[in-house]
């Protein structure tokens, strides 16, 4: 048996305040829909355009599949090296080239996929607590809020200096992954 | 023309906005809320947010790196900060993979004294030397720091505040080093090296103790 809501952070704003805490003090959700931000501004039109769509959705219907599921689902090491793979191909940025080389539907739909899996084990972490789903329907609006603010507030085309600080936040993202990695080698959360 | 000081103009409104108690109400709600919130994550990243820039022996070497690139100039002033948070977590995963670096303090002082000698003489090797340097220093910065985390912190947020923290402290050593543009700002940025070097020559005498 779960504690009561041991997965939030009770913020005192009700089960919608608590799940839209989750994305920023369990920021494994966070990281991953910043790097595929990044990734999107990066390069082409069309997979930025319903970049936040495509996440916020995809992210519930994740997550509601994960209420569903019995027991948490240990999945915290491969979110997590995605996460810090998807760090890592941000601070590569152009070199890459990975808007010339791959079709824009699947970028959206590895995107829409990670969304997915991401908010399976979030959804899967919270079942069996009173108020999940409004936690969960919180955290989706969060994340469609925040991926819609940062392609706004990304939008190419970019000056030199907005650039190469993408290139960083990527290699920051990877970095923390990196230590997450070793943290969950040590503790399987 | 209308630019009197009548009364219309000075007058008090009869209706105030409803804005103003709105936002007295949003600035004071979430501290009622917060004060009986667990606090834990919020902890895990002050914590590792501080870690950096507490330690002198991290800090000044981070300081360091951003001069160094301002010194090197483009690339390496945005290769090395680029290159230098993955690598000292890689030095991070090394630890808490219990793989054993054989004289970390010792390699920490000297990224201190080698990096701020490196701005002391204006040194600019070629850029595969410069960031292999940088990496090498990174490992031993990330085998020592990166795995210290609080009793009770949580991890991600730790690592996270620890990372833009380093970052920060890169931006800081950056900045320092455009003051080179101004007239005696190259003076002062070869001070700064100085300063590192000292307190790397000082951490190493102590590790060598």
């Amino acid at each position: 048996m779960r504690g009561p809501l041991a997965h939030l952070v009770p913020t005192g704003l009700g089960p919608w305040g608590d799940g839209m805490a989750r994305l920023v003090l369990q920021p494994l959700d966070l990281l991953l829909l910043v790097a595929l931000v990044l990734l999107a501004v990066q390069g082409g039109r069309p997979w930025r355009d319903r970049l936040a769509l495509v996440l916020s959705l995809s992210w519930l219907l994740g997550g509601g599949a994960g209420l569903g599921v019995p027991a948490e689902l240990p999945l915290a090491l491969p979110c997590t090296a995605l996460v810090t793979t998807l760090g890592m191909l941000v601070s590569l940025g152009p070199k890459l080239r990975l808007h010339e080389r791959l079709d824009e539907r699947v970028l959206l739909t590895a995107a829409a996929g990670l969304a997915l899996l991401f908010g399976l084990t979030a959804g899967s972490s919270l079942a069996g607590h009173g108020g999940a789903i409004e936690a969960l329907l919180g955290e989706a609006v969060a994340i469609a809020v925040i991926t819609a603010l940062l392609l706004m507030a990304l939008a190419p085309p970019h000056p030199r200096w907005l650039a190469l600080g993408l290139r960083v936040a990527g290699s920051w993202i990877a970095a923390s992954g990196l230590l997450m990695l070793g943290w969950l080698s040590r503790q399987p959360l | 023309m209308g630019q009197g000081w009548g009364p219309s103009r000075w007058a008090v409104p009869r209706r105030l906005s409803p804005l103003p108690p709105a936002l007295v109400a949003a600035v004071l709600a979430p501290a009622a809320a917060w004060a009986h919130a667990d606090l834990q994550p919020g902890g895990g990243f002050v914590a590792g947010f501080l870690h950096p820039i507490s330690g002198l022996d991290h800090g000044v070497a981070m300081v360091a790196v951003g001069l160094w690139g301002a010194v090197l100039g483009p690339p390496a002033l945005w290769l090395l900060p680029l290159a230098f948070p993955p690598v000292m977590a890689l030095g991070g995963l090394l630890a808490l993979l219990e793989v054993p670096l054989p004289g970390v303090e010792v390699g920490i002082a000297l990224s201190g004294l080698v990096m701020g000698l490196m701005v002391l003489f204006e040194v600019k090797p070629p850029l595969w030397l410069a960031a292999l340097i940088v990496a090498t220093f990174a490992v031993f910065h990330g085998h020592a720091h990166g795995a210290e985390l609080p009793a009770g912190a949580h991890a991600l947020l730790y690592s996270l505040a620890f990372v833009i923290a380093t970052g920060l402290l890169h931006l800081v050593g950056i900045l320092l080093g455009e003051v080179r543009r101004w007239p005696g700002g190259r003076a002062l940025v070869r001070l700064a090296g100085a300063g590192v070097a000292l307190v790397g020559l000082w951490f190493l005498e102590r590790a060598l103790a």
